[in-house]
């Protein structure tokens, strides 16, 4: 630990460029930034989620606010107040 | 401001514990009732479960067991 603090051995580091070249975007830099907005969940078994995110954890579990599912017959007419999605059957999620 | 308005799973489920709900399962079938507890696996303990085949209210149980990798 003491090591760290030796002067000659900090890091230094390079200052970013910011705005010139888009850094890598993590997966999850993109659901994080969805928060708060409406996305859409496409599922592996073929059902859609369209809803508010609300959060998610490193599962990919998401909380979402009212949900209109769409499955393969139709779109479901009611409005889901607030679920939980298990993350395990996330294909895809579309911010919007 | 996101931080206020973030609810991450663990908080909503610890949120929701005593209120109604309905649990969907991979196969379709849907369980309503009084939730009692879960856990990180999302195993979920349901009181005065009712069950409900498409819109059909199946059978009544009193405490529901879910083992979490059923859920949707």
């Amino acid at each position: 630990m003491l090591v760290l603090l030796h002067p000659y051995l900090q890091v230094q580091n390079p200052p970013m460029s910011e705005a010139s070249e888009p850094q890598t975007i993590l997966p999850l830099e993109v659901i994080d930034k969805s928060v708060g907005k409406k996305i859409r969940v496409l599922l592996t078994n073929d059902k859609e989620f369209t809803g508010t995110l609300i959060g998610f954890d490193d599962f990919v579990n998401m909380v979402l606010e009212d949900v209109v599912e769409e499955s393969n017959d139709g779109v479901s007419d009611k409005v889901i107040k607030k679920m939980l999605l298990n993350g395990g059957q996330v294909a895809m999620i579309v911010p919007s | 401001m996101s931080e206020i308005t973030k609810t991450d799973p663990s908080k909503f489920l610890s949120d929701i514990i005593g209120n109604s709900v309905v649990v969907k399962l991979h196969n379709g079938i849907q369980y309503s009732g009084n939730l009692q507890s879960i856990d990180g696996f999302m195993n979920i303990v349901l009181d005065d479960g009712k069950e409900l085949v498409g819109n059909e209210v199946g059978k009544n149980f009193g405490d529901v067991f879910i083992r979490g990798n059923n859920g949707t």
